[in-house]
């Protein structure tokens, strides 16, 4: 069985993690199980500790101007839907909206997917465009370049260049699904 | 009184550096590993496997630098560190997985586990921001061979906090406006530069003030532009505020020598007789004297006197050179002597 986080490895072992009031077990890697067990997912005193601590030293500081206030506009457009939902969290660190919101600070690379939404509305705020044209990681380049591939695809059949997007789709086909980032 | 106006002229057929106005420069770039939690959020064991992993690639990469865990580090060394920014106080609070790695030159450095995971870091001097660039994006180059980055195609590198995402790039310049500030010009120009999307901070960065009239200023958005673009931004504003503070300078001697003549008095005379000085005092008096050195106007005196000045009359460089470890009231004793000593020979020229 593939790990449920990453899809990637095989899964070793359970974690439970809590969403919103609901208990979830979750199948997944060593990698993901150190990374994303949580407090809540059987951790020591000492690692409770710890967390915790982390928790106020970030809780403690206006982490940028803007943010807090750009956070919480978004948050009051989007949170309502998610609030009447259950409060929603990160699958990976298991961070909570409300926990991110007072920190101003994400729990892991995996929120910017888990928190899309409202985080889409705050860094359109911040700076004022949603798309990296900056460097590319080495191992990354395939992705962006699908990427790339895939928003010049859309734009063509939006505007109705067919015979551009058959090229772009040939393209696309040439290069493979599925990016190593 | 001071002939300032013909002490100047004389001066300012070779002012011909911004370096007198723009201090030094820096470009950082924020990284961090994929399935990692961000080190606010992140266990102390957490922490100290991803501090394993970037020190390995950093050892791998640049056999040469120095690399030290925080709570390794004294508290006088810590200093000494922030002093040259080569590490921030936050990051020196990091006592569990926090460290630094730094080339022996100083010209480039690594924070492991502060805000993000990498806080990667090229300094240059003047407005020579390309340079710090160039240092930083070759160690950022040569670490990701070794380091999986959270990096997706469309908001670039990820970070703690949305306002570092995309290409992690702050490219700042030290800016050292005391001829505006005599003017009274200088919100005018702050204002304006938070207009043009720009951060105006004071030395120590985030949420410090400008003390002795430095700014730190960088760029606000890091998503849009890539890195030439927003490096070279950054330049040309920071160049066009130099030549302001250049003009309020010529302004300064023309219009207002009476301020100017009061200003680097007094502050000489404070510094030649003071018998206890805090860093931010020190630094007030200090800006007065460069912006003297600058105009030519204090004998036998450089700007860069004036720089090394403020980097050893600072808290953990004044105990390193004394070889104690003082109490905050002792040091500014010690602060003044050592003041007092190098600038009892200084006079105002004119």
């Amino acid at each position: 069985m593939k790990c449920e986080l990453c899809q990637k490895a095989e899964a070793e072992t359970a974690i439970h993690r809590k969403v919103g009031a609901e208990e979830q077990e979750l199948y997944v890697c060593k990698a993901c199980a150190s990374a994303g067990a949580g407090p809540e997912a059987g951790a020591t005193p000492e690692v409770e500790q710890q967390a915790a601590e982390g928790c106020q030293a970030v809780g403690g500081v206006a982490a940028f101007p803007l943010m807090g206030m750009i956070l919480d506009a978004a948050f009051e457009i989007v949170g309502r839907a998610a609030v009447a939902a259950g409060e929603a969290s990160c699958p990976v660190c298991g961070i909570t909206r409300a926990e991110y919101r007072k920190a101003s600070r994400l729990g892991c690379p995996a929120c910017y997917e888990a928190f899309s939404e409202e985080l889409e509305a705050a860094i359109l705020d911040l700076h004022r465009s949603l798309q990296h044209n900056g460097k590319t990681p080495e191992r990354c380049q395939r992705s962006r370049q699908l990427a790339q591939l895939e928003r010049a695809l859309a734009e063509a059949v939006q505007a109705q260049r067919y015979e551009e997007a058959i090229a772009l789709r040939d393209q696309l086909r040439r290069l493979g699904g599925g990016g190593a980032c | 009184m001071l002939n300032l106006e013909s002490s100047y002229s004389l001066r300012r057929a070779r002012l011909v550096s911004a370096d007198d106005i723009a201090m030094t420069c820096r470009v950082r770039l924020a990284r961090n590993l994929e399935r990692e939690r961000f080190p606010d959020w992140a266990t102390g064991k957490d922490r100290e496997r991803v501090l394993e992993t970037v020190c390995g690639a950093v050892m791998r990469e640049a056999g040469e630098f120095r690399v030290s865990a925080v709570a390794a580090l004294d508290e006088q060394a810590r200093d000494v560190l922030c002093e040259m920014h080569l590490a921030s106080q936050d990051l020196m609070a990091r006592e569990v997985g926090g460290g630094v790695a730094y080339a022996p030159d100083g010209s480039v450095c690594v924070m492991v586990n502060e805000e993000d995971h990498l806080r990667i870091q090229g300094f240059a001097k003047g407005l020579e921001l390309e340079a710090a660039w160039r240092a930083a994006d070759a160690l950022d180059t040569a670490l990701e061979r070794h380091l999986p980055y959270a990096w997706t195609p469309r908001y670039g590198y990820l970070t703690a906090c949305p306002s570092n995402v995309g290409t992690g790039l702050r490219a700042g310049a030290m800016l050292h406006l005391l001829g505006l500030r005599l003017l009274g010009e200088i919100e005018a120009v702050v204002r304006g530069l938070e207009r043009m999307r720009l951060l105006v901070r004071g030395v120590a960065g985030e949420g410090s003030e400008a003390a002795g009239q430095i700014y730190q200023v960088s760029n606000m958005d890091t998503l849009g532009r890539d890195e030439a673009e927003t490096v070279g931004r950054v330049k040309r504003i920071c160049t066009e505020v130099v030549r302001q503070e250049y003009q309020a300078r010529v302004r300064l001697v023309r219009e207002s020598p009476l301020v100017l003549a009061d200003c680097l008095a007094r502050s000489l005379s404070v510094l030649q007789s003071a018998r206890l000085m805090s860093t931010a005092e020190a630094l007030e008096f200090l800006s007065a004297l460069r912006l003297g050195a600058a105009l030519g106007l204090v004998t036998r005196l450089k700007v860069a006197d004036v720089d090394r000045l403020i980097l050893l009359m600072q808290p953990g460089h004044l105990q390193k050179s004394l070889g104690l470890a003082l109490t905050p009231e002792e040091r500014d004793e010690m602060r003044a002597v050592f003041l007092r000593r190098r600038v009892a020979s200084l006079r105002l020229k004119g």
